[in-house]
């Protein structure tokens, strides 16, 4: 074939039209996709907005001596986590989790820097030291709170978080078991979503990147 | 009694896991693995040895539990080849 033909001329035509079409079609679809997307995040935000966690307030003493309120941590993301520091495998690997997915965060230059926090469900044994000694060995701007067995049940309350002491062995050890999640909370001190063992730090970070994106436009 | 710190609570990850892979090894047998056992209640504190050993029981019965969903299907006594409503092959158990 000749090339520059008409035949040719014509094949390149179909070609194109037929690209160019595909091509809006694909336009269409993924707008219409995100948009759906969009939705359904609005709707989730709405939903757990209705369940109202974390909507009263706390005061608790962190793990250099000093009193936090809710209040305080006003204006930053969280992402907090309940556990207790003589935990055998979970917490460490919770807070694990939590200290990549503030790293990963803390690498992209647009997004806030976000404040993890550990809140002991074990305020017997958890005072300001124990919580010290444990949160050293995790990301560096890891707050622990504690405080009396009231102010701790009164944060854990807010938040539903379930908690109940095992039987005390004879060097008066015991597991605590509780509600395992990391609760994501926006500036505006609303609860806005968690994250059970199931989700990877990469699924972590990429959701609170979502949703800080999307606080700002909402 | 101070919680392990991180060093202390590798160092008992490290013998549980030791431990385990010799129980996997050897079919559970644990006399075969009392020097592993030892060596896990030393490095771990009572608590967690018990926690960690519930734990493994726990994995094995899911395990199990998963494998043997046939055993849920009923059985029958006599075996025949029916022919189905869309002319497929039915085996009746």
């Amino acid at each position: 074939m000749v090339p520059g033909s008409p035949k040719d001329l014509k094949l390149r035509t179909r070609l194109l039209v037929t690209l160019l079409f595909g091509g809006g079609l694909l336009g269409v679809w993924w707008f219409v996709h995100s948009e759906k997307q969009q939705k359904l995040r609005q709707q989730r935000v709405e939903q757990l907005r209705q369940v109202a966690l974390g909507q009263g307030t706390f005061s608790l003493m962190d793990h250099t001596g000093c009193r936090r309120t809710k209040r305080d941590f006003l204006g930053n993301w969280v992402l907090l986590y309940f556990g207790f520091t003589h935990c055998p495998d979970i917490c460490p690997e919770e807070l694990e989790k939590l200290s990549t997915v503030v790293v990963t965060l803390d690498r992209d230059a647009s997004l806030p820097p976000v404040q993890p926090l550990f809140i002991t469900v074990d305020p017997e044994r958890d005072d300001e030291a124990a919580l010290a000694r444990y949160v050293k060995d995790f990301h560096p701007r890891l707050i622990g709170l504690t405080g009396t067995v009231e102010e701790v049940k009164h944060a854990g309350r807010d938040y539903r978080v379930y908690a109940s002491a095992g039987p005390k062995d004879e060097d008066g050890d015991y597991i605590v078991d509780h509600t395992i999640l990391i609760y994501l909370v926006s500036p505006d001190g609303l609860f806005l979503d968690y994250y059970n063992r199931m989700k990877s730090a990469e699924q972590i970070a990429d959701s609170v990147r979502k949703h800080i994106k999307n606080y700002a436009t909402l | 009694m101070t919680a392990p710190n991180s060093a202390e609570r590798k160092t008992c990850w490290d013998a549980r896991d030791h431990l385990w892979k010799c129980l996997d090894d050897n079919d559970d047998n644990a006399a075969s693995c009392q020097r592993f056992q030892s060596e896990f209640e030393a490095k771990c504190p009572a608590q967690w040895v018990k926690y960690f050993t519930k734990r493994r029981d726990f994995l094995k019965y899911k395990c199990i539990a998963s494998t043997n969903q046939d055993d849920d299907l009923p059985r029958h006594e006599s075996l025949e080849v029916l022919p189905g409503d869309h002319g497929s092959q039915w085996v009746r158990l």
